[in-house]
């Protein structure tokens, strides 16, 4: 059966209603969200509020638990002081906005979702505000699956879809203890194919285009699909510009830029 | 070049600490000598031992402290960790623990070990108390080489230096590889990696410690009162 993964709506109402339009047309009807509903874009309420409605099973992304526990990260994050400015000055702007109602929501979202062997997550299982890119450390990126105990990982919060398999993979290990007085012991770990699938970003697209990127996964067949579609991205800028946010959040949704606010150490975990 | 020695596991022990300090005068070519935390301990008063630290006495190496989970829990529950609570300790020991824990230190040392840091990077080493994932990471023998390797990458060090299991043991990543299919929106990539030669070394606890000689590569465990001529069980 097909499933579909959407990742970091970002208070974008446009892509979002765009997106869904897409899995309805494809006739999908089993929909996982992970995360980051709000931030950098002009409709929180709205967008919230409408995957309430759809009863979208979400888990919780960086922005959204900022937006309840309060801005205590991830400013180390940030390219430039520049960016973390306005990421402050989006997250007030978010959270004067929110509804109490849609607080609550936010709130209540787990930081995982599980079905079967498959695991969703917003960054990584071990922190929202953890990246995966698509050509980090194969055995780092290997281990975050096999340790939580998933055969696939669905994640977001890089803003670029990517699916990758990790397979063939071995490692060998000398063992040498105290206690074992004979000569060092050779060991090998096999390890199982695993992979890892990034649904990219509905609201705040990242990959060099302006189309709004989520996946489509078929758990019979194991085929994923990498879908970008396009939405009234002027409707969404203005919509910004209205609202007072910096208007940079427009100018690089109008334009895809591919690296506007990405963090330059990807590998950084915050440390809270 | 001149050995490291690595302590840890003291637990407030100040007669086992000059031990450990004769032993290495005895030994010679150890100019540095770095203690993994684990200096406290709820078994007896570490006062004695924690001052000694700070001040050593004329001849001994100047010992380089890091926290470990013994530290990690007293000043969790001295609210030095934000909101959090010394929940693993009380879990583990039970409330009377938590309690000796907090009798085992004066306040006013509390500054010193709020102050020690989670670990060192020095050359191409990390030397930690349990691992680059947390303070009461226990890392061994028997642990999958996918998590030690994960470690180790976590800090990119060829050799993570380890004290939460109290074993003495040396874990060389020695072979093997992975590759990796990456699709995106550009198209597809096939990409190949192979284990790194890296180490992950436990330095064990108390009586039993590690020597290290960056220059060499060469560890070597060492129990405290073994033979004076007696190197210990090395590995290079």
């Amino acid at each position: 059966m097909a499933h579909a993964v959407i990742s970091c709506l970002h208070a974008n109402l446009a892509a979002l209603e765009a997106v869904l339009a897409d899995i309805d047309q494809l006739g999908i009807a089993t929909i996982t969200c992970l995360g980051d509903l709000v931030g950098y874009g002009p409709q929180p309420n709205e967008v919230v509020t409408l995957v309430r409605e759809r009863a979208i099973p979400c888990c919780q992304g960086c922005w959204d638990e900022d937006i309840i526990e309060g801005l205590n990260s991830c400013e180390c994050s940030y390219p430039s002081q520049l960016a973390e400015r306005r990421g402050h000055l989006a997250h007030q702007w978010t959270a004067d906005q929110l509804s109490e109602t849609n607080k609550a929501f936010l709130a209540s979202l787990p930081m995982t979702l599980r079905r079967d062997r498959l695991l969703f997550v917003h960054g990584s299982p071990n922190s929202q505000h953890e990246y995966l890119l698509p050509d980090m450390d194969a055995f780092a990126a290997l281990e975050r699956v096999h340790t939580a105990d998933a055969d696939t990982l669905f994640c977001g919060h890089t803003h670029r879809p990517y699916v990758r398999e990790l397979r063939d993979g071995v490692i060998r290990v000398r063992v040498q203890t105290v206690s074992d007085q004979s000569a060092a012991i050779e060991r090998e770990m096999p390890l199982s194919v695993r992979r890892i699938i990034n649904a990219g970003s509905v609201g705040e697209p990242r990959h060099g285009n302006t189309h709004a990127t989520y996946v489509v996964h078929d758990e019979a067949t194991g085929s994923v699909e990498i879908r970008a579609v396009p939405y009234d991205l002027e409707r969404t800028c203005r919509a910004i510009v209205e609202a007072g946010l910096p208007p940079v959040f427009a100018w690089r949704l109008r334009h895809g830029f591919e690296y506007a606010e990405r963090a330059d150490d990807a590998s950084h975990v915050c440390e809270r | 070049m001149a050995r490291w020695a690595l302590v840890s596991g003291l637990q407030g022990d100040l007669d086992l600490y000059e031990a450990i300090q004769r032993d290495l005068r005895q030994l010679g070519r150890v100019d540095t000598l770095f203690v993994l935390g684990d200096l406290i301990g709820p078994d007896r008063d570490a006062n004695a031992l924690l001052h000694r630290l700070q001040l050593p006495r004329r001849g001994e190496l100047q010992p380089q402290c890091l926290y470990g989970w013994w530290e990690d829990q007293l000043l969790a529950e001295l609210g030095y960790r934000g909101e959090r609570r010394a929940d693993p300790l009380r879990q583990r020991f039970g409330q009377a623990a938590v309690e000796a824990l907090q009798q085992a230190v004066d306040p006013g040392r509390m500054a010193w070990l709020a102050a020690l840091q989670f670990g060192f990077i020095e050359l191409d080493c990390a030397l930690l108390h349990g691992s680059s994932a947390d303070v009461g990471d226990r890392l061994g023998p028997d642990s999958s080489p996918l998590l030690l390797l994960d470690r180790l990458t976590r800090m990119d060090v060829n050799r993570l230096f380890t004290a939460r299991s109290g074993k003495q043991f040396s874990v060389e990543l020695s072979g093997g590889g992975i590759a990796s299919a990456v699709r995106d929106l550009a198209g597809e990539r096939q990409l190949q990696q192979v284990v790194p030669q890296r180490k992950v070394i436990g330095i064990g606890s108390g009586l039993r410690y590690t020597l290290y000689d960056p220059g060499s590569d060469r560890i070597a465990f060492r129990t405290v009162g073994q033979q004076a001529g007696s190197r210990g069980r090395g590995f290079a």
